[in-house]
């Protein structure tokens, strides 16, 4: 039983910056339509840069993430600029899943010339220290990084539901068509929107870094899980992400600990193929022609 | 073009030669074996390395836990493979396509990692991270290359024949129809279902067969490699360069990149820019020439002939 | 003498003249040249950093032997080829080397994971293969007979000398219980399983055993698991990344076993003590196949050379760095002792005999498997020592290992 407590405690944690990771994914999904395959290397850039300036300038992750934000921000408006604005309207949904695996492969490549395929951890000086609360053993920087996840969740959902820019992208979600006879510049909405998703994936990015070590392909083990994520989820659906993501981190903690660690990664997927066959739109998706 | 491809190891005798060749011919066969599916019926799946590497695993089974022998009875274990795992596919593709689009290249791609999960976990059965270790044949030294050459070539003929008949018969119209509106077509009452899962079987065992005398001539199966998101993004990448839905395009965009990036490693090897540079041709193909060099060499022959006669034009606008 | 005679005379000289000439200059072309050894290494991919290693131990080798008279009297030319750490790509290298470039020898690759594709391929041409870094069970299986590597022994028997210092110790500090997390990979799970049936027998019961997959990234509740009875004792099979990633599990447990072991990761001089904290590191135990200090042939040497050339203190030197120079010197040893480099000469005379190198004294059976032992090495105040077999120890082995931080 305590080893079964312990297990959850774990995977809750990680299962908190699972969800900031994912929603980022969810919502390029629902403001373009677009499945960001590079999410899991723009995830490792963030990493990345985090572990620079805290190795090089001394900042903390969490201080760094600050700087980092607003540049992927920029970052990611950029690239849906240039490589899926191109792309023409009905074939969008596939040929981004084909863009975007290329531009992640692209980072790959660029962070292994950089960086060699060394792994990498940024090791604070609270890296190592753990709470123990009530007989279970809780690590410092896990909770940091988990409070940090939700305290940007909590931000994007404030965006989305305060601003201007938010609402604008609610509806673009909905009905892109509605939208754009209401007078929201869609085109515009989303450039911003893809950029917001890949703010949120570098803030996860700099958190990760904190808990895991990682490389230039650390990011197909992530991406995997997101996309199993989102699709539990429900495409489009924040909130189905961030639930399906503590689930899973959940779920596979517990496997981890009280069954197989061989086969806990394979927690991801049996849950997706059940999901599929009994409920192919996610917990909270919508059963959109031509879109499920 | 088969002829110049049989005699060529005759004239090239090179082991480094036919090496090249024997991965250009599989890149080849995979890229027409997978334009059955994304390019027929636009279904864009996003796992088919998974199959290559079921179908090396099979062959590297059968050599240790049946002892199949040496020589050349492993290829004949082959046309065994490739329909096994093509009947295996079948309902791995009915659940994947309970799902439209973008959905079912994500479960795609989630079918490849599954697929390299069990293969180093199953370790009684694949070796896990170990792998498997296939005897080496003994065929003789200096045309040792040659029966691999062979065996490729033959799934590639295979692979480009299939293709080549689906296009023409009722299967290829109903996976066009798919491609065009899956909705109205199954409204027609094509058998959409009927039709996408053969093709899927299809697909999938001839990139099972090439995948097992890749096996056969590394003599080597790891996980990591057998199961590779990088080959799938090379049959795709070859496809799109080529001419999705053509039937030779494929088959050209094998031969051009895998030369050229074997050309690469060799010279820039020692870095990781190989990535980025694959990545480059790939947004370069993807932004630049989305239908591929074929179509766009037709359509501009066609263009060329429309300027002639001027009556004409209507009538080849209308049909283009 | 006759006009003819003396005609006759003059002929037969210049022909002899000639035929010396034509002699003399016929037996120098084929020694003249220099050596061309082509190898293929991973200087970009997962295996970057060890392939690296070994590429400057080749490299110092080379041109030590270069600037001391070469081989044989001929230079020595390395062709390396980078293979991505892939092993499609390793065998097409070696392929290209044998029967493009025509090179007169080959070196291995770094990992058994390519050095079983590419010693194949280096057999199926004649070529004897001498490799640093290939000596998972894998590779021995091949039953090739032209491989040979150069290191004290193969990997699984890694553990034996911590086997055989626990059972140096008294009944009662022995460790009673024991946990065995081990990475799924060639080198690591082998290691741990073979030391867990030599502990199994001496009494020390097994109270937790899973082997977990390559990739794994988060080891907490793999770590959680297995501290959940409280072994004694932790006997790792692991490599570098998940070593680091257990150490810091058991840190953040605050869970410190009284003995601490780790097949790889942790005999990484500069590279753990980073990663896991300065203060951590005291009392765990590994094994390694070469320490600087060690007293085998040439060490001195090399450790000179290496220093000399790359800068930087004695313990930071890659064990890969010696393992590639210890495949040059075999080399030289042959030449020196047999006056060729032939291939066959070279596969031939290794089969017998022992060889002393700076990796220890070597010898190999008929498939390349080598029949020696490893060092056992221990972090001893914030320094990893050969602590056992005697003859190498440096320190005294402590047993049991102090709490975290200490």
């Amino acid at each position: 039983m305590h080893l079964f407590v312990q297990a959850c405690i774990l995977g809750l944690l990680t299962g908190g910056v699972y969800a900031l990771m994912a929603s980022g994914l969810a919502l390029g999904f629902g403001v373009m339509r677009v499945i960001n395959v590079a999410q899991g290397a723009l995830i490792i850039l963030g990493a990345y840069l985090s572990y620079t300036l805290y190795t090089d300038l001394g900042l903390d992750p969490f201080v760094g993430l600050l700087l980092i934000t607003p540049a992927m921000f920029l970052l990611g408006v950029a690239l849906q600029l240039v490589f899926l604005r191109p792309l023409r309207d009905e074939e969008r949904e596939e040929l981004s899943l084909l863009v975007t695996w290329a531009i992640a492969l692209g980072i790959e490549g660029l962070l292994s010339v950089a960086y060699q395929t060394t792994y990498r951890t940024t090791i604070t000086s609270y890296a190592n220290r753990s709470w123990t609360v009530f007989g279970y053993y809780v690590s410092v920087a896990r909770v940091y990084a988990f409070i940090a996840s939700f305290v940007v969740l909590g931000l994007l959902f404030a965006i989305l539901r305060t601003t201007k820019l938010g609402r604008a992208i609610r509806a673009t979600v909905q009905n892109p068509t509605a939208a754009r006879l209401l007078g929201v510049d869609t085109r515009m909405v989303s450039a911003l929107g893809f950029g917001l998703s890949v703010a949120t994936a570098s803030a996860a990015g700099a958190v990760y870094g904190l808990v895991f070590s990682f490389n230039p392909g650390s990011h197909y083990d992530l991406i995997s899980r997101l996309l199993s994520i989102i699709v539990l989820g429900g495409l489009g659906s924040l909130g189905g992400a961030v639930v399906a993501a503590l689930f899973m981190g959940l779920a596979e903690s517990v496997f981890a600990a009280e069954i197989s660690p061989t086969w806990s990664g394979f927690t991801f997927f049996i849950v997706l193929i059940a999901m599929l066959v009994v409920r192919p739109q996610g917990l909270f998706g919508a059963r959109v022609r031509g879109a499920i | 073009m088969f002829g110049v491809l049989t005699a060529l190891p005759f004239g090239f005798t090179a082991p480094w030669i036919q090496n090249l060749f024997i991965f250009t011919l599989m890149y080849a066969a995979l890229a027409s074996a997978w334009n059955i599916v994304g390019g027929y019926s636009g279904y864009i799946s996003l796992g088919h390395a998974a199959f290559f590497g079921v179908g090396a695993y099979a062959v590297g089974i059968t050599f240790t836990h049946w002892s199949i022998g040496a020589g050349y009875r492993p290829f004949y274990v082959l046309p065994l493979v490739g329909i096994g795992v093509g009947l295996a596919s079948v309902p791995i593709g009915w659940i994947a396509y309970r799902t439209r689009a973008a959905t079912f290249a994500i479960v795609t791609i989630t079918l490849l990692f599954v697929a390299q999960q069990l293969a180093y976990n199953l370790r009684s059965l694949t070796g896990g991270s170990q792998g498997i270790a296939i005897p080496t044949p003994s065929f003789s030294v200096a045309t040792y290359e040659e029966p691999f050459y062979y065996a490729m070539l033959g799934v590639l003929a295979l692979s480009v024949l299939a293709s080549w008949y689906v296009r023409g018969s009722k299967l290829g119209l109903a996976l066009v129809s798919i491609r065009d509106d899956e909705d109205r077509a199954r409204g027609l009452g094509v058998q959409t279902t009927f039709a996408k899962l053969t093709a899927f079987g299809l697909s999938a065992g001839l990139v099972a067969m090439a995948g097992g005398v890749w096996a056969y001539y590394l003599a080597f199966i790891y996980p990591e490699f057998a199961v590779d998101p990088l080959v799938t993004i090379g049959m795709v990448l070859m496809v799109y360069l080529g001419g999705r839905g053509t039937l030779w395009g494929p088959v050209l965009g094998a031969f051009i990149l895998v030369p050229a990036q074997q050309y690469l490693a060799y010279q820039l090897g020692a870095s990781e820019l190989y990535l980025v540079g694959y990545s480059a041709v790939f947004l370069v193909v993807m932004l630049l020439l989305p239908r591929g060099i074929l179509p766009s060499l037709s359509d501009r022959a066609r263009r060329m002939r429309v300027g002639r006669p001027p009556g004409r034009r209507n009538e080849e606008a209308v049909a283009s | 003498m006759g006009k003819r005679t003396k005609g006759l005379l003059a002929a037969v000289a210049a022909l002899a003249v000639a035929s010396a000439v034509v002699a003399a200059t016929a037996s120098s072309r084929p020694t003249a040249g220099p050596i061309k050894i082509g190898i293929s290494l991973s200087l970009s991919g997962d295996f970057s950093d060890p392939g690296k290693a070994v590429k400057r131990g080749y490299d110092l080798w080379a041109a030590y032997v270069n600037a001391h008279g070469g081989l044989l009297g001929r230079q020595v030319q390395l062709k390396i080829v980078d293979d991505a750490s892939n092993p499609n790509q390793a065998v097409t290298n070696y392929q290209n080397l044998i029967t493009r470039d025509h090179v007169d020898l080959v070196f291995g690759p770094f990992s058994s994971l390519l050095t079983g594709p590419a010693a194949t391929v280096a057999n199926r041409y004649h070529y004897a293969f001498l490799e640093p870094a290939g000596g998972g069970p894998a590779v021995f299986a091949l039953k090739l007979h032209n491989l040979f590597f150069v290191q004290p022994a193969p990997v699984v028997k890694c553990g034996d000398s911590f086997v055989a210092y626990l059972k140096s110790l008294p009944a009662s500090q022995r460790p009673k219980t024991a946990a065995y997390p081990s990475l799924d990979d060639p080198f690591s799970s082998p290691i741990a399983d073979a030391m867990q049936s030599q502990l199994q027998k001496m009494g020390v019961k097994t109270v937790y055993r899973h082997i977990y997959p390559a990739e794994t990234t988060d080891m907490t509740p793999i770590i959680a698991s297995a501290i959940a009875k409280k072994p004694d004792m932790i006997v790792a099979g692991t490599q570098s990344q998940d070593a680091y990633g257990q150490v810091n599990a058991l840190v953040q447990a605050n869970y410190s076993p009284k003995f601490l072991f780790f097949a790889n990761g942790a005999n990484s001089p500069t590279e753990f003590p980073s990663k896991v904290g300065k203060n951590n590191v005291n009392g765990i135990f590994s094994c390694s196949d070469w320490t600087p200090a060690a007293p085998t042939n040439g060490n001195k040497l090399f450790v000179a050379q290496y220093l000399k050339k790359y800068g930087g203190n004695q313990f930071d030197i890659d064990n890969n760095s010696s393992e590639a120079w210890a495949v040059g010197q075999l080399l030289q040893l042959v030449a020196k002792k047999t006056g060729s480099i032939d291939n066959q000469t070279i596969i031939n005379t290794l089969h017998s005999g022992t060889w002393s190198t700076i990796e220890g004294n070597l010898s190999w059976n008929q498939y390349g498997q080598p029949s020696g032992n490893d060092l056992l090495v221990e972090w001893v105040n914030g320094r990893l020592l050969p602590v056992y077999p005697k003859s190498f120890a440096l320190a005294k082995p402590f047993s049991p290992k102090p709490a975290w931080g200490k």
